[in-house]
């Protein structure tokens, strides 16, 4: 990560403004600055069977975390500084995220290779590949891809209580959008169903938008907000979860 | 294919039990060469139906499920056996209503003769 004396004076003097101010856009700037740490080392957990965009996302949050916690005035390097909370947030993440029910590896594996697959048949055919031209395409069984499918819930349930990785961005996420984007606009209609989707995080409330109440499909979705499809699908069913968890403890 | 097939299942009214129900739906949606958004759809359905019979934590009981592969979709039911009753009828929130009519072509949940009962239609779009 080489920085001229220059850029690092100029992130130095961001810094400390963000100390001071807490100002949405300086810290949307910091976090652009330094996404290239992020990403370098979600690259280091990236063989423990995790795609490489969730992983980058969660790297993304602890970068936000040690943005916000930073304190200039100390003297260390921001990099410095950052680089065990972020890596932090990834541990944390895989101790969260471990398989719940024990899904063979050959199964993972296909499941982790299938976003892709799905995609890029989704692009080739111009529509939803049936789960056939996904198996010929993986050079799976139609039951392996139905069961590498399935192994997407595989998560823990008593992880769905913890604050899901990914969640921190919602700010940016918001803000990206801005406050009057019509995607925003229906939160009210969709809380009125039920108060419980305020909670959720952002950008579940919008994919849940756009996919229960816009129509929109999975894939559409994902081309829309610039994610997997298999996020999409492991968000909604996420969401979905966290739903029906609370609807009964009331 | 042999169609107007008929596939039988019976689970206990538990959560973790509630993947074989997806399973065979997608399995069976998939011999009808349903697409991968289609199968996603399906599942969500099954999930949403059975969970309000089961609840998160399930019931002492079974769910007995039937699946018809159909010329134009598959359709699915599932009936709640339970050894105590529900104690209240079973009910969709509005919601769900809402997911239910996004991802399935037909759906209802009712009380029938040997417990509350739910009923969908998923037809294959992309023929």
């Amino acid at each position: 990560m080489s920085m001229s004396e220059d850029e690092r004076d100029e992130l130095r003097r961001k810094f400390e403004a963000y100390a001071e101010s807490r100002e949405p856009t300086l810290r949307d700037e910091l976090v652009t600055a330094h996404l290239g740490l992020a990403e370098y080392l979600a690259r280091r957990f990236a063989n423990r069977g995790e795609p490489l965009d969730d992983l980058v996302q969660v790297a993304s949050v602890g970068l936000l975390k040690a943005v916000d916690r930073f304190d200039p005035g100390r003297g260390l390097e921001f990099s410095t500084y950052a680089t065990p909370t972020i890596v932090g947030e990834l541990k944390r993440h895989f101790r969260d995220k471990g398989w719940a029910v024990r899904v063979p590896r050959r199964v993972q594996e296909l499941h982790l290779r299938l976003g892709k697959v799905v995609s890029t048949l989704s692009q080739d055919l111009g529509r939803s590949p049936t789960i056939g031209e996904i198996a010929e395409r993986a050079g799976a069984s139609e039951e392996e891809v139905l069961e590498a499918m399935e192994a997407g819930r595989a998560y823990r349930f008593a992880s769905l209580d913890a604050p899901a990785a990914g969640d921190d961005d919602n700010q940016s996420m918001a803000s990206q959008l801005g406050e009057d984007d019509p995607l925003l606009a229906g939160i009210e209609h969709r809380v009125a169903l039920s108060p419980l989707i305020a909670e959720l995080p952002k950008r579940e409330q919008i994919i849940l938008h756009l996919r229960f109440f816009e129509g929109l499909t999975q894939s559409e979705i994902a081309g829309r907000l610039g994610i997997s499809q298999m996020h999409v699908s492991r968000l909604l069913a996420r969401s979905l979860a966290k739903l029906r968890g609370s609807a009964e403890e009331d | 294919m042999a169609n107007d097939a008929e596939v039988r299942l019976s689970i206990p009214a538990s959560p973790e039990f509630l993947r074989l129900a997806r399973l065979a739906a997608a399995g069976l949606a998939s011999r009808l060469g349903f697409t991968y958004d289609e199968v996603e759809d399906l599942r969500i359905a099954i999930d949403e139906l059975c969970f309000s019979l089961v609840g998160n934590g399930g019931r002492p009981g079974t769910i007995v499920l039937r699946y018809w592969m159909q010329d134009d979709g598959l359709a699915v039911e599932g009936v709640g056996q339970f050894d105590e009753g529900m104690g209240t009828s079973p009910a969709l929130s509005p919601l769900s209503q809402q997911i239910l009519k996004a991802v399935v072509d037909e759906h209802e949940l009712t009380i029938g003769k040997d417990g509350p009962e739910f009923r969908l239609l998923k037809r294959h779009v992309n023929g």
